[in-house]
């Protein structure tokens, strides 16, 4: 009966709420590009579904994109705004997220929508403004996360934080904790949780505890940064392509959290990053810490950031790239030289091992 | 009834809420109301005496309430709970 009642609701007032898909409905697809364009945003490539309002003329004037957990390229036709068009496009994007298995959401969208996001039932979690806020639907998002994260805190007057895709974990990466960890009394490493990397996040997870693990230190902790540290989330231009100055607004919302949320949980006094000679976007993401981490106004002490310079093998710094391209050319003996030992053993048996060389021939 | 898995029943239409409901080992509670200030304080028994009926312990309960009426937020709350449980809503209860 709540299904009825629902259902009913969707057509009144002469508004229809509809689904597109971007690789199907083509035409509709090119309508949301025209509203959105005209609204001034852009549409990422990664968007599986737009739930759409059209008005009793069948004139499309309101979209909102979901990609995985996230929610972007909200718009509205400014005519048709005050009719609570969104709201109705948001109840039935609720329904749409749950039935693929996602209730928690993330919106990325103006700082001008986040009073009516708010008001659909959204928690604020950082804005760079002028830019893009960052919400999640939930007020038992970040708050139970933190709750967690102070369970794993250590005591230190110094206290660093390193956060590492780790595709995979490198000797680059474990100087870097290394080095971190002899400038401070107790280290925090996270290890990106998102699925978007040649290396599974479980896997590389495990990788670097058992290569963190060789040090022998207990001043260490690792953590999967889960849906708050770099994640699709909080920063989506780290998984898709996209202009620089996207890449610096999305990169300044992940930082925040970082300033404001989890480094007081956990007392962070400074945070450490390799320099990034080979990627753009992380290249960016460095230049961007030290703004949100030490400079932007906040209510939490600034957290300093240490670029420390990439241990090089041969003429060039190792990195997980480099490590990649040597299992693109079938080097393992190169590859040896560049990871731990339980990446090099976890490579070994997974890439090359008798049984993959022989179905590959 | 137990909550096996993430649920929602009602909308955020003026007078109706909308009641999420997500799996947990504990019952926490977060109401939003567009009349917080005179009426969050007996939304929140309402939506806790609709759980204790219908046996519901552990959870994560949010509901956002757009000024819906005591009966309107029970039946969301029922709603939510019954689609995100496999046992069966015991009417008498209510």
């Amino acid at each position: 009966m709540l299904d009825m009642l629902e259902a009913a609701v969707d057509t009144d007032a002469d508004v229809t709420i509809a689904t597109v898909q971007p690789t199907r409905d083509t035409a509709a697809f090119r309508q949301i590009r025209g509203l959105l364009d005209r609204l001034g945003l852009g549409v990422d490539d990664d968007i599986e579904l737009f739930v759409t309002a059209r008005d009793a003329d069948g004139r499309l004037i309101s979209c909102l994109g979901l990609a995985g957990s996230v929610l972007k390229c909200a718009g509205c036709d400014p005519d048709a705004q005050g009719g609570g068009v969104l709201r109705r496009v948001m109840e039935r994007m609720n329904y749409e997220a749950l039935d693929r298995g996602r209730g928690h959401l993330f919106a990325y969208t103006k700082p001008a929508n986040r009073a009516i996001f708010e008001s659909l039932g959204f928690s604020f979690l950082a804005e760079v403004p002028g830019v893009a806020v960052l919400l999640e639907n939930t007020p038992f998002g970040l708050p139970r996360y933190l709750r967690d994260l102070s369970d794993l805190y250590l005591e230190g007057d110094r206290v660093g934080a390193v956060v590492l895709n780790a595709n995979p974990f490198t000797l680059g990466h474990r100087y870097l904790v290394e080095t971190a960890l002899g400038r401070v009394d107790a280290l925090h490493v996270f290890v990106v949780s998102e699925d978007a990397s040649l290396f599974p996040a479980r896997d590389r997870y495990h990788l670097v505890r058992a290569g963190v693990a060789e040090l022998g230190s207990e001043r260490v902790q690792v953590h999967r940064g889960g849906r708050y540290v770099v994640s699709r989330a909080t920063f989506p231009n780290y998984f898709i392509k996209g202009g620089e100055e996207r890449a610096r607004a999305a990169a300044g919302l992940d930082l925040q959290l970082f300033r404001d949320f989890i480094g007081p949980t956990l007392g962070v006094t400074d945070r450490f990053v390799g320099t990034e000679p080979l990627s753009p976007v992380t290249n960016a993401y460095n230049a961007e810490m030290h703004h949100w981490l030490e400079d932007a106004p906040s209510a939490h002490p600034p957290i300093r950031v240490h670029e420390i310079e990439r241990r090089t093998l041969g003429e060039a710094v190792i990195s997980a790239s480099r490590v990649r391209a040597c299992l693109e050319s079938r080097d393992l003996a190169a590859i040896e030289r560049m990871v731990p030992r339980p990446t090099y053993e976890y490579i070994k048996a997974n890439f090359f091992a008798e049984k993959s060389r022989t179905t590959k021939e | 009834m137990r909550i096996v898995t993430e649920a929602i029943a009602g909308t955020l239409e003026s007078s109706d809420a909308l009641v999420r409901v997500t799996p947990s080992d504990e019952l926490r509670i977060e109401v939003r109301s567009t009349v917080q200030a005179q009426y969050g304080a007996r939304i929140r028994e309402v939506v806790e005496e609709t759980l204790a009926k219908l046996g519901v312990i552990e959870g994560l309960i949010s509901v956002d309430d757009k000024g819906a009426l005591d009966f309107v937020i029970a039946a969301r709350v029922q709603g939510a709970v019954a689609r995100a449980s496999r046992d069966a809503l015991d009417w008498r209860a209510l």
